[in-house]
């Protein structure tokens, strides 16, 4: 009896252990659906809306400007933030308002990248805590899975100005 | 000729559930519990490659300590570097959030350390591309604690975590 219950506690735990390597795998290397929680990337990401991460762009060192990341926060690694790729290594920020006289021009480093939110009044990003590592990057969101009215694809970013034209 | 064929098919069919087995979980164990690795380069010298390029270090680096990223002062650890995220650098942490650093030939005399972030040296000063070229990074970087290590076999030992006094934060957050 005793051995029965033993046998069966060894099983299910080796189950356990065995689907959840498949699922750190599959977070890990593929993607998965993240719940996104904040204004800062309004209007493309709403408050409580869910996605879907991919993390092969990490991984291949394909993420472009443009792309909408998961990172980990720079000032709390174990939090996540999600924003808009802007800058990558080498390109020329604009770090002053465009209403300001004078411009003030900053390049992104090696290795690092700028990001901002979309909702740009509403946004902790890279222009107050400077761009961040690469290697902070997780992964990319490309769909939005909830709610069900924006189901598709995401769009484009409305901050079109912000992208240097170098 | 049914018989072999009979045969070859549970040979796949065994081969195929082990191998779904076997690869996530191994996968798996050397991602968040612990994997080797071999150190190269001369900037954590003599704690490491004391021997320069003739014999390099293999080390086990741990990362089931540092999941919850908690680092101490002294530790040998491996990290994402910051200005290539293809390589791995492996530093002593010097000092944590909220300390205050004399650097060793960064712009500034004087670095606070900010929220998050940590501040790495190799041992060999003036040939280790850390902080005080990089500054402060932040501890989402961290890959793993090495331990212990583990080749060649003469050298077999525990990295003990010892901050050298002279490389002391001037100023630590406990204070």
């Amino acid at each position: 009896m005793l051995r029965g219950v033993l046998g069966k506690t060894f099983r299910l735990a080796g189950y356990t252990i065995q689907y959840g390597c498949i699922a750190h795998c599959a977070f890990e290397y593929v993607g998965g659906v993240v719940m996104c929680s904040g204004p800062s990337m309004e209007p493309t990401i709403q408050n409580s809306d869910i996605v879907f991460a991919e993390n092969l762009s990490r991984h291949f060192y394909g993420i472009q400007r443009g792309d909408i990341v998961i990172a980990k926060s720079p000032s709390d690694p174990k939090s996540n933030i999600c924003k808009r790729v802007i800058g990558l290594e080498g390109d020329k920020i604009l770090t002053t308002s465009p209403s300001d006289i004078f411009k003030n021009c900053s390049y992104v480093p090696t290795g690092h990248v700028w990001l901002e939110g979309d909702n740009l009044q509403n946004s902790t990003d890279s222009r107050y805590y400077g761009p961040i590592p690469y290697g902070l990057i997780r992964g990319r969101i490309f769909f939005k899975i909830w709610p069900f009215r924006d189901f598709g694809f995401l769009r484009d970013s409305p901050n079109g100005h912000r992208f240097s034209d170098d | 000729m049914a018989q072999s064929q009979g045969w070859l098919r549970r040979y796949f069919k065994a081969f195929c559930k082990g191998f779904f087995v076997a690869v996530p979980v191994a996968v798996t164990f050397l991602d968040r519990v612990a994997c080797v690795a071999r150190v190269e380069g001369a900037s954590m010298q003599p704690s490491l490659n004391p021997g320069g390029s003739q014999t390099s270090d293999v080390v086990l680096l741990n990362h089931w300590k540092v999941r919850n990223f908690e680092v101490q002062r002294g530790d040998i650890v491996s990290l994402v570097s910051p200005k290539n995220p293809e390589q791995k650098i492996i530093k002593r942490v010097i000092a944590l959030e909220g300390d205050i650093v004399r650097t060793i030939g960064h712009k500034n005399r004087l670095v606070k350390v900010p929220r998050g972030h940590m501040w790495v040296e190799g041992d060999h000063h003036g040939h280790s591309f850390d902080s005080n070229s990089f500054g402060p990074v932040s501890l989402g970087l961290l890959h793993a604690h090495a331990t212990h290590i583990l080749w060649p076999p003469e050298r077999w030992q525990r990295l003990e975590s010892v901050l050298p006094p002279e490389r002391f934060p001037i100023h630590t957050s406990e204070e």
